[in-house]
């Protein structure tokens, strides 16, 4: 049964926008880099050593803007979906449970940022070649700064996808969603508790698989309360 | 037209819209409080170190962002249930409903930026400065930073009437918003980008001679080209949009 609503919600994402969206994310976040080192490439060079290191420091200092900025904009178009022809209740009737409803919304967006993720993989390893560092490829960093902001952005797509489901004016989820950027784009100065520190990957120890795991965890948490909340919710 | 932006103003306030404006100063609090603080020199004035911190978050990320969800907010009443056809059914041709739009948006962009300034002269009161506030900076930042996001409103209040979802017109402003990050950091493409204006003319760092941080004719191509391009094209539209 999961498989069909993760086919249904699949279907409705269709000719949204959505997919572009996902693609989108990861391309803009190369796309700037290309313009940063198109247009001062030797100032870069000389700002380190470690030509790799010094791109993927450049790339990494926008991943977590473009994954929080995308968690907010597909939960709110996964809600307006629903919201705009009042489909929750014909959902909700069918013979199947809400919280599998849920699930299967969750599901389908951590597909699409996934997917996002090995793209931004795929670019980050594409345009590193083109610039021709002539220096060792360092791969285990390559997909660490492309999926570890994934998952410890987890907690954030929970958060906004309970708040995008719950409220009926998606002004209130894209407004925490336009706070959390801004503390994204902070997380130098941020406590490591908060949420939105967590996919810039910097934390007081200096280990991000801690980001990660965190992110797991307290995604898992999260989520959970999100679902009971929704299942508990009249849908009027 | 003061009817009708009577009864715009009616509609919003129950719309929870008064929380909304008070995130903008909280956030520049927020970013006065815990950012680290920047060293300016001991002849600077104790003012500026915050006030440049929080002007380049505020005016590079949170400004656009948030002028995007108040458009979004204010088209949402009509666009439930036929709200347009309600609306347009009254004796009032679409250009002034377009215009009072409009003009509610900016004014309430100029209230988030008044209260922003409250947060400024709040985070040096905690902070216990002593030297004088330095007013006419401060205000020119927060006029500039105003008149700079009328081009961007006039966008976004175009791009909310078009869609009806929260998301798409939010999903444009933050595809033009984020690359603002970089730009300024251009001499030469900073100036001509219409969504790093906010952040030119609320640096607090520039010439004070002119009027505005800006030089007039930046302002007057830039600002006002992009305002002139963006508002006719949303009022245009909006003439022609089938109901």
């Amino acid at each position: 049964m999961m498989m069909r609503l993760l086919k249904v919600d699949m279907l409705k994402m269709k000719r949204k926008g959505m997919w572009f969206l996902t693609i989108l994310g990861p391309v803009g976040v190369i796309a700037l880099q290309m313009v940063n080192y198109g247009v001062r490439k030797e100032y870069l060079l000389e700002q380190s050593n470690d030509y790799w290191g010094y791109y993927l420091k450049n790339i990494s200092a926008f991943t977590p803007l473009a994954i929080v900025l995308g968690i907010v904009i597909l939960t709110s178009f996964m809600a307006s979906i629903e919201n705009e022809t009042n489909a929750w209740k014909q959902l909700v009737a069918l013979p199947i449970s809400k919280m599998s409803v849920y699930l299967s919304k969750f599901t389908a967006l951590s597909i699409m940022l996934f997917l996002s993720s090995c793209l931004l993989m795929i670019f980050t390893l594409g345009f590193g070649l083109f610039l021709d560092f002539n220096q060792e490829i360092p791969f285990l960093e390559v997909s660490q700064y492309s999926f570890f902001p994934f998952f410890a952005a987890l907690p954030v797509l929970a958060l906004q996808l309970w708040i995008a489901t719950v409220s009926k004016n998606q002004g209130i989820p894209i407004t925490v969603g336009v706070v959390g950027v801004i503390f994204a784009y902070s997380a130098f100065t941020l406590p490591d508790w908060m949420i939105w520190k967590w996919p810039s990957l910097m934390n007081e120890w200096d280990d991000p698989t801690i980001n990660v795991w965190l992110g797991l965890g307290v995604g898992s948490l999260l989520y959970i309360i999100g679902m009971f909340d929704f299942k508990r919710r009249d849908v009027k | 037209m003061l009817a009708i932006l009577q009864s715009e103003w009616f509609k919003l306030r129950k719309s929870k819209i008064t929380l909304l404006l008070f995130v903008g100063p909280l956030i520049g609090l927020f970013i006065g409080l815990t950012g680290n603080s920047l060293n300016v020199g001991e002849q600077m004035n104790q003012w500026y170190a915050p006030l440049f911190m929080m002007n380049f978050t505020y005016a590079i990320l949170f400004l656009p962002l948030i002028t995007g969800v108040l458009a979004s907010v204010i088209c949402r009443y009509e666009h439930q249930e036929g709200g347009w056809k309600q609306l347009l059914a009254l004796p009032v041709t679409r250009g002034k409903v377009f215009l009072t739009k409009y003009l509610l948006l900016i004014l309430l962009v100029l209230f988030i930026q008044i209260l922003y300034l409250g947060a400024i002269y709040a985070v040096g009161t905690i902070k216990g400065f002593t030297d004088p506030f330095p007013l006419t900076i401060v205000w020119k930042s927060i006029i500039g930073g105003w008149v700079a996001t009328m081009p961007l409103v006039a966008l976004q209040l175009w791009l909310s009437i078009l869609f009806k979802s929260f998301a798409a017109p939010f999903a444009v402003n933050v595809i033009f918003t984020l690359p603002t990050i970089l730009v300024v950091n251009s001499e030469r493409f900073g100036p001509y980008y219409p969504w790093a204006q906010p952040f030119s003319m609320m640096y607090v760092g520039g010439s004070t001679d002119d009027v505005f941080f800006i030089p007039w004719d930046q302002l007057l191509t830039v600002v006002g080209g992009g305002f002139l391009v963006f508002f006719l094209c949303g009022y245009i539209y909006f003439q022609r949009k089938p109901i």
